[in-house]
């Protein structure tokens, strides 16, 4: 065992400083996959695409905003590989210094893989100054008539559902303008 | 970590699609008459007996599991 795990010995007691142990005379190697051991680039590879249309087919782009049920979060080239649930929120990608788009995407997931490329998947996606700001004031009215209205609770869940996308819409709008 | 849309009963698809639904209403109305049509998504289902097939039902949004 010491000879192919080093015992580094220290105030609080042995530390092992080598991912080589011998178990049953065999090598088991823990190998640690990161992102910079396999990418030439340093540019993110990002693919963007809903059910009916693909709005980036691994293009270089710089870095990319989304905003994930865990929390908001930008992602680089060489990000560890994680997969991200969405919620509905923007997605703001920069291409370059001199370009930044932002999408508003209903929901969906986000896949960082290893080789620096972002997969990103959504049911709905659409520029910023695609959306009414009246329609979404309206639905949202909507919305929140039938939360407070003798609808059954089923009805209710949906329009909870709804009312936080509305007001994530209207953030995401205020924010742009 | 316990989601609000879980909570209430619903399924990842059917929020998904009640999110979808509510980002296609919001939108400029040329816009939203395009992108509605892919709201409407339906299933039918046929019951096959002794090599003949039954009649087409659609399959009741209220009897689609959870």
């Amino acid at each position: 065992m010491t000879f192919f795990a080093r015992i580094v010995r220290g105030g609080g007691g042995a530390v092992l400083r080598n991912n080589n142990f011998r178990v049953n005379n065999t090598f088991v190697t823990s190998v640690r996959h990161y992102a910079a051991e396999t990418s030439a680039s340093n540019n993110l590879k990002l693919s963007f695409a809903l059910p009916h249309q693909t709005i980036y087919k691994s293009i270089e782009v710089q870095q990319v905003n989304i905003s994930a049920s865990s929390g908001d979060m930008g992602i680089l080239a060489n990000h560890v590989p994680s997969i991200e649930q969405l919620k509905p929120g923007i997605i703001e990608i920069t291409e370059n210094p001199n370009s930044t788009k932002k999408y508003f995407v209903s929901g969906g997931f986000a896949v960082m893989n290893n080789n620096s490329s972002l997969d990103i998947n959504a049911v709905e996606a659409f520029p910023l100054n695609d959306f009414s700001i009246e329609n979404i004031r309206t639905n949202l009215a909507e919305a929140q008539r039938i939360v407070a209205s003798n609808m059954s609770e089923e009805e209710k869940n949906i329009a909870r559902v709804e009312i936080d996308v509305y007001e994530a819409l209207q953030s995401a709008i205020g924010k742009s303008s | 970590m316990t989601f609000a849309w879980k909570a209430a009963g619903l399924s990842y698809l059917k929020y998904t699609q009640i999110c979808a639904r509510a980002v296609r209403n919001s939108l400029k109305d040329d816009l939203r008459l395009a992108a509605q049509r892919r709201d409407e998504q339906g299933l039918k289902f046929a019951k096959w007996e002794a090599g003949k097939q039954g009649e087409f039902k659609p399959v009741d949004e209220t009897q689609r599991s959870r």
